[in-house]
């Protein structure tokens, strides 16, 4: 009885904790959400619903060209990085035999290197040896970098209870390795692909330090914004935010429900 | 047959391999070379020196910044291990069915990118944010502790780099098995002793990693300093980022990268003597 209880204390008290901190981790959010939409964005509350600081970021042109610059860069370097993480994770699992925690570990070093030294080093590399100035070209490749090690240990996590003898069953039964990777091991696999796809995308859409130091003058969002800082942080920007967050929400439930959905399935 | 399925697995480790050696590996390399030439007048002069670390090692100023962002990357890096043990192990243990939305709602604020998520803090805990101006409005004073200093730095990391280590330790738990918890409490362990005799060690490679990767981005960070830190918040990736910008003595800033990138090894080095990488339930190479 009393040891019921005891659990009981620590179940509570963990959960209380557990809110607490998502609290945290949300209100910033929510109350860049309220700004973004009130007349008074330093205080708003009592809650307004005004949308002129969207009418205004929608308009700005500034703003236009940055997003669809950041659009090309995550895109790409979503599809460059989990096309090689893939790779990464199949030989490591497959292939790797003896050496396989030898190439997970290099696989996942760029992850212990911080992005504004990637940045950092990728600019001096390409400006000492090419004379380039940054490019976009630059911009994906060392992003990937960064994005490749979180592709390869969430496609590793998600695909590390694959049975590959289901692909070698498929290529005896007559079956082209291209036909087996697309009947055989995408259905199983794509939640881990697509997790891999708007992680990597995501990460590079907002990450600054990178971009920053490769791409010379070519505006992105995240350097748009970081701009826009120095004179003082403007509704627009809360607009942006508030955005940017339903779009990751919006991925992230949809990734969520197709899990669900393929757990009904199976 | 045989020789395609050679050539197949040769190719497949070795476009990442490959990928890295170039992408990853030769750029480091181009950083400590250029940390032994020097700049002047915003031209590199290519001759050997040891100048540049001479100057680190010796101005004051570089000194108190690394020892700043030393000091700010450990206590950060702890206070987080500690704030994530209890969240982690609460979703495993408690979460059930709801453990994945839990750790989807980790992952939605992580997302949304440094710079973003400082705008949205910035908007909690600046002069006209959310916390002061309740307190103007209560008829308080405003706190001065979160506008422009350490702490607002320090709270900033914590916000950052909470749901990569919550993540990391979640990923190490989820993969621990309980049994072992219930045979020490079945054989008369209480419940403290359990904890540091058979969960806290059996699950410490994961929180280690958990640790670099708040420890790492925090020693070199350049944004939070520079938007939260205010004049006495200045750290040593911040001071590394001017080099590059507005001073132009890329050769400093790279021996600083240098610096940093060491620190980085050696703290990976010495805590992974307590990693066994199986353990962390990220590769899955526990199985074979």
């Amino acid at each position: 009885m009393n040891l019921h209880f005891t659990d009981a204390v620590i179940k509570w008290t963990l959960a209380t904790f557990l809110v607490i901190v998502f609290a945290f981790l949300y209100m910033p959010i929510v109350h860049i959400l309220f700004a973004s939409l009130s007349t008074r964005p330093n205080f708003p509350y009592p809650l307004e619903f005004n949308l002129s600081s969207y009418v205004r970021l929608s308009t700005n042109t500034v703003y236009q060209s940055a997003f669809l610059n950041s659009l090309i860069l995550a895109s790409c370097t979503a599809v460059l990085s989990t096309a090689m993480g893939f790779l990464a994770t199949v030989g490591v699992l497959r292939f790797g035999g003896k050496r396989a925690l030898v190439y997970a570990i290099f696989f996942a070093a760029p992850l212990f290197v911080s992005e504004i030294l990637l940045g950092i080093s990728s600019m001096a590399l390409y400006y000492l040896v090419f004379k380039l100035q940054g490019n976009m070209l630059t911009a994906i490749i060392a992003n990937t970098v960064h994005c490749f090690s979180f592709c390869f240990l969430i496609m590793a996590a998600m695909l590390y209870k694959y049975d590959w003898r289901m692909n070698e069953a498929a290529i005896v039964c007559g079956a082209s390795p291209l036909r087996s990777f697309v009947e055989v091991m995408l259905p199983i696999t794509w939640p881990g692909i697509m997790g891999s796809l708007i992680t990597a995308f995501v990460l590079s859409l907002n990450g600054l330090d990178i971009s920053f130091y490769l791409l010379g003058a070519t505006p992105t969002m995240p350097s748009v914004a970081w701009g826009a800082l120095r004179y003082g942080v403007k509704p627009e920007l809360y607009a942006l935010l508030t955005l940017i967050n339903l779009i990751v929400f919006v991925l992230i439930m949809g990734l969520l429900a197709a899990i669900r959905l393929k757990k009904k399935e199976a | 047959m045989t020789m395609a399925t050679k050539l197949q697995r040769r190719l497949i480790l070795d476009i990442p391999t490959g990928f890295l050696l170039l992408f990853f590996v030769m750029p480091l390399t181009a950083l400590v070379i250029l940390s032994f030439w020097q700049t002047e007048n915003y031209k590199i002069v290519y001759e050997w020196t040891l100048i540049n670390y001479g100057t680190l090692a010796t101005e004051g100023a570089y000194i108190t910044f690394f020892l700043r962002s030393l000091a700010m990357a450990i206590g950060v890096s702890i206070a987080l291990v500690i704030l994530s043990w209890p969240i982690a192990y609460f979703i495993v243990r408690y979460g059930g069915r709801y453990r994945i939305v839990f750790s989807l709602l980790l992952v939605i604020p992580f997302l949304s990118g440094e710079v973003l998520r400082l705008i949205a803090l910035q908007g909690m805990l600046g002069p006209a944010g959310l916390v002061n101006g309740a307190l103007i409005r209560m008829g308080a004073a405003p706190l001065r502790m979160i506008m422009y200093s350490n702490t607002a730095s320090f709270i900033a990391f914590i916000y950052l780099y909470l749901p990569l280590v919550v993540t990391t330790v979640y990923l190490s738990l989820i993969n621990f098995d309980f049994r072992l918890a219930h045979a020490a409490s079945a054989c008369g362990a209480n419940r403290f002793r359990i904890f540091t005799e058979v969960v806290w060690p059996l699950n410490l490679s994961g929180t280690i990693v958990g640790f670099m990767l708040a420890f790492i981005p925090t020693l070199s960070a350049s944004l939070v300093p520079r938007f939260l830190g205010g004049p006495n918040g200045t750290l040593y990736g911040m001071s590394m980022a001017q080099q590059f910008g507005e001073s132009g003595t890329w050769a400093l800033g790279a021996a600083m990268g240098v610096v940093l990138f060491l620190f980085s090894v050696l703290a990976l080095g010495i805590l992974s003597f307590g990693v066994d990488l199986r353990r962390t339930g990220f590769t899955g190479l526990g199985r074979s």
